[in-house]
């Protein structure tokens, strides 16, 4: 392991944006990251809400247009190495919420996919995922970060 | 506030009026605005806009066959994905005069008093985690715990358990013999642990001085501007559609309200409506009548406009729609209980300190991802239509 990577493995942080959806996905990531029970800072990754420290950006929910702006303006201040999660259905494919084929077709107030906006590393499917799953998909996009020249 | 007449020496003054915060921002977990007016740290007004995640899942439904509704309304709310779920069937089973059998009756209202619980929990989480006391915050994340698990085990799921179908229950949600015994030991388990975390709050000098008498909502405030739910009891107002519902009739609580208008009585009645809970789960698990627990001999038609009203956890919830001949949604709509809040947070906060106005907002429960919706405004004069004068100008399809 580099020098640099040794370094960065102890300063991880993950931050949550919430750009739609249903709230479901963002409570289960409050209780990933932040619960006694589920715990994240066993893999020395920290919860924050400054985007300038971030490293790991971890969306939930469709994009309502209201959100798409903070997004992308969000994802630009991340500095580099930086890695994007997108959890639960919503962000990789717009869910129930993209095309139900009711008399309106497809829902064109909304942006998801994710990967269309900003490039994704890891997708954890679920509606909700499971704590368990959130830990993982985050705990898999360290090693982006981590060997980043 | 630009209307205000200006001081005297207005050159040489430097008031900065208003603070402006969101959508994205470490003290809403949700995305919304905040705009306090503030006159030396004192808030004056208080606006609230909650236009930031629209989905236009009104539109959606339209034109589905009633049965795949379900699929999308649980997902209107993650934390109530319960109440939308079976307000959304109680439509049709009253509009259509369905039967429901006893034994899915009872365990719909299981469910629903087990997600009343998550969610008074979340809001411990939030309001102390405004509070600043994090050791209460993550207490309250671990003894919700509990209750994903009881909800995972009856649903299959920890947040969308999908327990309600027209008719009834989903057999897989039935409870069996085992299930009763667990739900009962962790239940018990929980009121013991539950009962030293409350009373360690409430014995707790600085939390409860930074709740008392702040955010104060009047009797006659909570009643003009419509709050509804443990907001309004907690100030006084003697509502909840429990009494009403006849799902309900067969189980023995009490309906909290308090007296105290402030932020401290709003954690305490969520803290009491939480005992209230444990004992329907109880008594429904204990008395659960034997039989079928879904009823398939029904038959979508024609159906004239219906309301069903539900006491949802943070206060009244509406559904409404009309069938069409095939048994196609017509005209869905869905009224939640935070944007009847949203005006008594308004004027809660009005009158305190800047720093309390968080707090304040937080104490009322507000769930913003189910309450964005779409206005029409009368041009010319300036207001608001209402739902019936809406549908009687443009008709069903809007
Ligand atoms: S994936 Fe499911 S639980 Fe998550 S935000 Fe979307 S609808 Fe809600």
């Amino acid at each position: 392991m580099t020098l640099k990577a040794t370094a960065r493995r102890n300063a991880i942080h993950a931050m949550l944006f919430y750009s739609g959806g249903c709230n479901g996905c963002d409570i289960e990531a409050v209780n990933a990251l932040l619960s006694p029970r589920y715990d994240v800072e066993q893999y020395k990754v920290l919860w924050t809400w400054n985007p300038r420290e971030a490293d790991v950006l971890v969306v939930s929910g469709i994009i309502a247009w209201q959100m798409l702006e903070p997004l992308k303006k969000f994802y630009a201040i991340i500095p580099e190495p930086k890695a994007v999660v997108a959890i639960g259905s919503c962000p990789i494919n717009g869910n129930v919420y993209k095309n139900m084929v009711g008399d309106i077709g497809v829902n064109e107030e909304i942006f998801a996919p994710l990967e269309s906006i900003i490039p994704v590393d890891v997708k954890v499917p679920g509606c909700p995922p499971r704590p368990e799953d959130i830990i993982a998909g985050v705990v898999k996009a360290l090693p982006k970060i981590l060997e980043a020249p | 506030m630009s209307d205000q007449p200006k001081p005297a020496n207005a050159e040489n003054v430097v008031v900065e009026k208003e603070l402006s915060f969101g959508p994205v921002h470490p003290a809403l977990i949700e995305p919304y605005r905040i705009r306090l007016f503030v006159n030396d740290e004192i808030v004056e007004d208080c606006e609230i806009n909650m236009n930031m995640v629209y989905r236009g899942v009104e539109k959606l439904l339209e034109g589905l066959p009633v049965e795949r509704a379900l699929l999308i309304t649980e997902k209107v709310c993650g934390i109530c994905s319960n109440v939308h779920a079976w307000n959304s069937v109680r439509v049709i089973e009253e509009g259509l005069k369905i039967d429901v059998p006893e034994r899915a009756n009872y365990i719909r209202t299981l469910t629903h008093e087990v997600q009343r619980i998550t969610s008074h929990l979340i809001f411990f989480g939030h309001a102390f985690e405004v509070v600043g006391h994090e050791t209460f915050a993550m207490r309250s994340f671990l003894l919700r715990e509990t209750f994903m698990d009881i909800l995972a085990y009856v649903g299959g799921n920890r947040v969308m358990p999908s327990v309600p179908i027209i008719g009834g229950i989903r057999p897989r949600a039935d409870l069996t013999e085992g299930l009763k015994r667990a739900i009962l030991e962790r239940v018990d388990e929980f009121e013991k642990k539950y009962t030293e975390y409350v009373n360690r709050i409430v014995a707790d000098p600085l939390v409860m001085s930074r709740l008392t008498g702040v955010g104060l909502l009047s009797k006659a405030d909570a009643i003009k501007y419509h709050a509804t739910g443990p907001t309004g009891r907690a100030s006084g107002w003697d509502f909840d559609l429990r009494r009403d519902m006849k799902e309900y009739k067969s189980f023995d609580y009490n309906i909290i309200v308090l007296q105290d208008c402030d932020n401290k009585a709003r954690v305490v009645q969520r803290a009491l409506e939480i005992v209230e809970s444990l004992k329907i789960i109880r008594q429904a698990v204990k008395n659960l009548p034997e039989g079928p627990v879904v009823n398939r001999s029904w038959i979508a038609g024609r159906m004239d406009f219906y309301t069903a009203l539900l006491e949802s956890y943070r206060g009244e919830l509406m559904h409404s729609y009309a069938l069409d001949g095939q048994g196609m949604i017509r005209s869905y709509k869905i009224r939640t209980p935070t944007p009847a809040n949203l005006a008594a947070m308004e004027k809660a906060c009005v009158g305190d300190h800047v720093t309390d106005a968080i707090l304040t907002i937080a104490s009322c429960d507000p769930c913003l991802a189910c309450c964005t919706r779409a206005e029409v405004v009368e041009s010319g004069r300036g207001r608001v239509m209402s739902d019936t004068e809406i549908i009687r100008k443009y008709g069903w399809r809007r």
